[in-house]
């Protein structure tokens, strides 16, 4: 996956902190003149022209309005049409992910090159080592037989000189279900069917041809609208903005959330579901239990490996509990999730209950565009926290494992398997176990490696949340809040 | 008399911090420690430079002095170069 900080983040922030500026200023029918003011004339193209890099300006606005670029682009019609539309109706949330078709650079298939550096040397392990005798020596340089080629990289592990390269293609390579697939033009192709909705292809594409559509625009009406919203933070958000948790609750109120939930009070509800139920499975001998707050697992689940369909455990996730609590305290309050995960919209749509869901990255953007600065902000007071802070650690692999544990009454007797983040290779490990069960009580999934905190719509990279948390030593920086210059 | 320390002001507004500066706060890492104990590094509130020119962010301050798009390698660099200097 991608380094978080490249240039194609840094244009993404730039873009949404513009459109905002626009939607804020009530100027959206100006939004035409964007990818221009965006890419200007005098700028030294990173693609091949500015032209084209105006063009995908004007997809990733259209993704971040929420269109759905593969079923409704249409090349003559002014983004501000586009904007008029969505002002008036909310498109329709599925499908998550969307192509930019025109952005895919069309990468060679998957592949393992020789490169100049073989000295054709006398031992050629890479020959001896290949299943397949795909391997030639012409002039004293090995040349690999495409034809016969598997691409299981055994020549790239023996050789020497390390010069054989492996070249993927990014999103194909990351997508764990293979849902993502080029077509016969050799142009990217997210097959929806088998989609988990993990955003990890998102990530992974360094022409940023495939995008989220997201769920900005729905969320900021309803704040514009005047009607009360409670935003719920999820447990991830701590470290990611500079500035304590309380300093966050306070910008989250000025830009007009009536009420801040911390999710990790729905958390808590979860965590008791599951405690009770992992110790009565155990005790009934019926085998492990997986956990059940992770959407885009609970996706997997549902499109690959339905014979988990009995082994997640029953609780909801603690977006859902926490919108019901928000909902029984302000009836006509609507809740909106905030946090670091794209399937999280998924699981919002599916299962109903909550009314809109945007990402860490989307509210930077909100605060920039506003020109709020977070650790600015008054502490807002943050209320008894006691009886769930324990559950902040749910954004953390482990950390939902150990929530549970914590709240059973023998943590030893219940054995733990974490699933710290889902590629090709646990995929396939979890399919293993339709046969062969694993031998321990609780299986603990996050989708993304780390948890949630290297969720999709973070900003920032798990290191330096991880030092920002729970106010450590380490975040001295941060800590120094209104020092003098 | 005892040399003076090189001033570093890292901006963690929120716009510096989204755009990266928030790398910059994991400093230990990356800069030689021997720099490190040269300086004295903060984080400092914006230090409205982006206001200035809006395309510069993350930015941080050097004895006084302010440097845009600060990458690591970059903040590395200038470190070690301020504290030559000193």
């Amino acid at each position: 996956m991608l380094e978080l900080n490249n240039q194609y983040t840094a244009m993404k922030r730039r873009i949404d902190t513009e459109v905002l500026k626009l939607f804020f200023a009530g100027k959206l029918d100006e939004l035409d003149r964007l990818p221009f003011t965006i890419i200007p004339k005098d700028r030294t193209p990173n693609r091949c022209c500015i032209y084209k890099e105006r063009a995908i300006v004007r997809y990733r606005i259209m993704a971040l309005l929420g269109i759905d670029i593969e079923r409704f682009d249409d090349e003559m019609k002014p983004l501000s049409e586009y904007a008029k539309e969505v002002m008036q109706e909310d498109p329709p949330v599925l499908p998550l992910l969307t192509t930019i078709s025109t952005g895919c650079y069309g990468c060679p298939p998957d592949q393992y090159r020789i490169s100049d550096a073989c000295r054709g040397c006398f031992a050629r392990p890479c020959m001896a080592n290949c299943p397949k005798d795909a391997i030639v020596f012409i002039n004293g340089q090995a040349h690999i037989n495409e034809e016969r080629c598997i691409r299981c990289g055994k020549c790239m592990d023996v050789c020497p000189f390390h010069a054989v390269v492996h070249i993927p293609v990014p999103c194909e390579e990351a997508c764990p279900v293979g849902a993502v697939k080029k077509n016969e033009k050799g142009v990217v192709e997210i097959d929806h069917k088998n989609c988990i909705s993990c955003g990890r292809c998102a990530r992974s594409c360094p022409f940023g041809a495939i995008a989220e559509r997201s769920g900005l625009i729905p969320v900021l009406k309803m704040l514009q609208s005047g009607q009360k919203v409670t935003a719920m933070i999820a447990p991830a958000i701590e470290g990611q903005f500079p500035g304590t948790l309380a300093q966050i609750r306070a910008s989250l109120l000025k830009i007009g959330f009536d009420k801040v939930v911390e999710v990790a009070e729905g958390a808590a509800v979860t965590t008791e579901h599951e405690a009770d139920e992992v110790v009565r499975r155990k005790g009934e001998g019926e085998g492990y239990m997986t956990t059940s707050c992770c959407s885009a697992y609970m996706e997997l689940v549902d499109k690959h490996l339905k014979f988990l369909d009995e082994r997640y455990s029953r609780a909801f996730s603690p977006m859902i509990y926490t919108s019901r609590m928000c909902k029984e305290q302000d009836p006509d309050n609507r809740t909106v999730f905030i946090g670091p995960c794209l399937a999280k919209r998924v699981e919002a749509a599916r299962r109903g209950g909550v009314d809109g869901v945007i990402t860490f990255s989307e509210l930077a953007a909100i605060f920039m565009a506003k020109g709020i600065d977070v650790r600015e902000e008054e502490a807002a007071d943050l209320g008894d926290t006691s009886a769930f802070d324990y559950c902040r650690q749910f954004a953390i692999t482990h950390g939902v494992a150990d929530c549970v544990l914590s709240r059973v009454a023998d943590p030893a007797s219940i054995r733990v398997l974490p699933i710290n983040g889902v590629d090709k290779k646990t995929f396939r490990l979890m399919k293993s176990w339709e046969k062969r069960a694993p031998e321990v009580d609780l299986v603990e999934v996050m989708c993304c490696e780390g948890g949630c905190i290297d969720g999709p719509g973070t900003i920032v990279k798990p290191a330096v949340a991880m030092k920002l948390r729970g106010g450590t030593k380490a975040a001295t920086p941060v800590a120094s809040v209104k020092a003098p210059l | 008399m005892k040399k003076e320390k090189v001033q570093v002001r890292i901006c963690v507004g929120t716009a510096c911090f989204v755009q990266g500066g928030s790398d910059l706060l994991l400093y230990n890492d990356f800069v030689d420690p021997a720099i490190i104990a040269e300086c004295e590094i903060e984080g400092c509130s914006c230090l409205e430079a982006c206001k200035v020119d809006g395309e510069g962010a993350p930015y941080v301050m050097i004895d006084g002095e302010v440097h845009s798009k600060v990458t690591q390698e970059e903040f590395a660099r200038l470190l070690t170069q301020a504290v030559k200097n000193a």
